[in-house]
């Protein structure tokens, strides 16, 4: 039996009175693709920013062996900085040791504008765009995504899964949430989260 | 490079792509700074005190042979009060509206009977209850001290015109009735003719002791009438502009405000950029966020409180003014305005954080920071709560740090005190606002 890639053991969320997310036990295994699906306020969001550490759960551990990357639902940056100089920063704050290098990479990679254009006034596309090529900067294993297609249009979606299949071939794990159901076919397995619960239930059936 | 300088440098550079929120950042604390001036300068303009006169006092009134100008006197008054001349009515009725904060009144008679030199004549003083009602009260007794000095020295001097006669003998007059005196001396040649024997040895020996006796008569009298003389050498000092306490206030109004509302602002926009999610995956701890807002305040503080350090310098050497070491102690105080604007920065990051959203927290900065300030300007003696109040704010200590910086000649005693104070407050916000961040994670 092989390792999990990442793990959590009975983590749960509270906002006050509000159950967030139940206790939930989860776990990412080599080579696998996992999608999160479920309606608004499902707890999708929240159980993903807790598997990557964005978010303290109220009790229960998550434990990763390998580096983690987050994409989060609304892009995460420094508006008032230049693509370029949030890459750099993060790189610097991951302690890449190349961060220009590495800032110079994702740049071309994602074909983000590379001129010293706040990221605010990117289009909403080349945001997150750039949401996504700063979850890559540690050069992660395991990557964690939260509906990270919503605002990008065909060709840089597909550009989005061959990223997420690459990974996964080459042995790391992806988990994204979703609301659109024909992204589901990119993951070999389903979750189902309703009010906060992981539910034996069918897509169709929560949809509904 | 570590965490908390790397997020204090992106904040730099934020803040300087924000040009238009810099200028109101640096605009704003100065505007207010000049309007507290104003109200002070209001707050020592010279109050309405109304003069009723009811015995029609000529212009010139001649008391022991001494000439006094009354417009003088008045015109003498005028330098803390203005005096507005009125009928003993309306006096009354504007004293009762407020109008005025005093009336003075010379009642009928108040000159003949100052004219006597025997008895002594009254001003009536009465006031509101208003809170210049003391000071015009002060400055009513400071005039009447100043007419009753005055009339001492013609008083004395009248009074040795006849210790003189009764010394040296001669004519004189009093109450209009004219009289010759023999005099000590004259007494002294009467008895030098009289044929000696016991009798006029006495009287000549009593004659030689009131003559002793009485030339120190002049000295006397004056130490009387001024057991002590209050002198006044002329100096040349600071204007209030320049003076310590106004340059200490306005640093530190500046510093505190611009700290506040940056530190503030910069947490709050960690949750509304979304990025603090990303910065809490290992990447930086609480209590580097907090250090990266406390330091940000720190760099921005130094560097305005410098500015406004060298502009008064400036001014001091251009205004040839004496009485203060504008350069010198420059480094000094500006490691009271780190200290100073890390503490304030430390209670913006805590704002930033409760309020969790960056609109809101420079609201409530802006709110915060004005009742901070003005507890601080409030004496002991006005309201000693506000004072204890502000104890346990760092404005107050941030003043007093700066004040014994730049003037005190030996400022480390102060400067001990107030750096334990500043950083005991500053422990309590680093560790309120570190507690507060994980506000910003939901």
């Amino acid at each position: 039996m092989t390792q999990p890639l990442l793990r959590a053991a009975g983590i749960a969320r509270r906002y006050g009175d509000v159950e967030a997310l139940a206790p939930t036990d989860f776990a990412l295994e080599p080579g696998e693709t996992v999608a999160l699906v479920g309606p608004n306020g499902a707890g999708k969001s929240t159980l993903l920013a807790m598997l990557a550490g964005a978010l303290e759960p109220t009790q229960g551990i998550v434990e990763a062996s390998v580096p983690v990357g987050w994409v989060p639902q609304r892009p995460a940056l420094y508006s008032r900085l230049s693509a370029r100089e949030n890459l750099e920063l993060f790189a610097r704050l991951e302690g890449v040791s190349d961060a220009r290098g590495a800032a110079t990479r994702l740049l071309e990679r994602f074909s983000l504008p590379p001129e010293e254009r706040p990221s605010g006034e990117l289009s909403v596309g080349n945001r997150q765009r750039l949401n996504v090529a700063l979850s890559l900067l540690a050069e992660p294993r395991v990557l964690l995504l939260d509906e990270p297609t919503a605002s990008l249009d065909p060709g840089q979606r597909r550009r989005v899964w061959e990223i997420v299949n690459a990974l996964r071939d080459d042995g790391g794990a992806v988990c994204f949430a979703t609301q659109n159901l024909e992204e589901v076919e990119h993951a070999e397995r389903v979750l189902v989260l309703e009010h906060g619960r992981i539910v034996p239930a069918t897509m169709e059936e929560v949809f509904e | 490079m570590n965490a908390v300088s790397l997020l204090v440098r992106k904040d730099l550079r934020v803040l300087r792509r924000s040009p238009l929120l810099l200028a109101a950042l640096l605009a704003y604390p100065v505007v207010i700074a000049l309007l507290v001036g104003l109200v002070a300068g209001y707050a020592s303009s010279k109050p309405r005190v109304a003069w009723v006169d009811e015995d029609n006092v000529p212009p010139v009134v001649q008391v022991a042979g001494h000439r006094f100008h009354v417009q003088t006197i008045v015109d003498q008054v005028s330098r803390n009060v203005t005096l507005v001349r009125m009928s003993a009515d309306e006096a009354a009725r504007e004293l009762a509206s407020g109008e005025v904060v005093a009336t003075i009144t010379v009642p009928p008679g108040f000159v003949g009977t100052l004219e006597t030199a025997a008895r002594s004549p009254s001003l009536v003083l009465r006031t509101g209850s208003g809170a210049l009602a003391s000071r015009v009260t002060q400055q009513v007794q400071a005039l009447v001290y100043r007419l009753n000095s005055e009339l001492q020295g013609v008083f004395i001097k009248a009074n040795l015109v006849f210790v003189q006669l009764l010394r040296h003998g001669g004519q004189g007059s009093f109450l209009g009735r004219r009289f010759t005196v023999l005099g000590l001396d004259g007494t002294q040649k009467v008895l030098a003719s009289m044929p000696p024997g016991e009798r006029v040895r006495a009287i000549a020996a009593f004659v030689r002791d009131a003559q002793l006796g009485l030339a120190q008569t002049g000295a006397a009298l004056k130490a009387t009438a001024h057991p002590i003389e209050l002198k006044q050498p002329k100096q040349q000092g600071r204007t209030w502009v320049l003076s310590a306490q106004v340059q200490s206030y306005g640093i530190a109004l500046t510093v505190t405000f611009l700290a506040l509302l940056l530190a503030a602002g910069a947490a709050a926009a960690e949750r509304d950029e979304g990025t603090i999610g990303r910065l809490r995956r290992g990447l930086v701890s609480l209590g580097q966020l907090v250090w990266s807002k406390v330091a940000l305040a720190a760099v921005v503080g130094v560097a305005l409180g410098a500015a406004i350090a060298i502009v008064f310098g400036v001014v001091v050497e251009l205004g040839g003014v004496s009485g203060g070491e504008p350069w010198a102690r420059i480094p000094l105080l500006l490691v009271g305005v780190a200290l100073a604007a890390a503490v304030v920065g430390a209670a913006g990051a805590l704002l930033g954080a409760l309020a969790r959203e960056s609109r809101t927290a420079s609201l409530l900065a802006v709110l915060v920071v004005l009742p901070v300030v003005f507890l601080g300007l409030i004496p002991r003696e006005a309201l000693a709560f506000a004072f204890w109040v502000s104890e346990l704010l760092p404005f107050s200590h941030a003043v007093r740090w700066f004040s014994a910086a730049l003037y005190d000649p030996s400022p480390w005693r102060v400067l001990g005190e107030q750096t334990l104070w500043l950083v005991g407050i500053g422990a309590v916000l680093w560790g309120l606002a570190r507690r507060s961040m994980r506000r910003l994670e939901a």
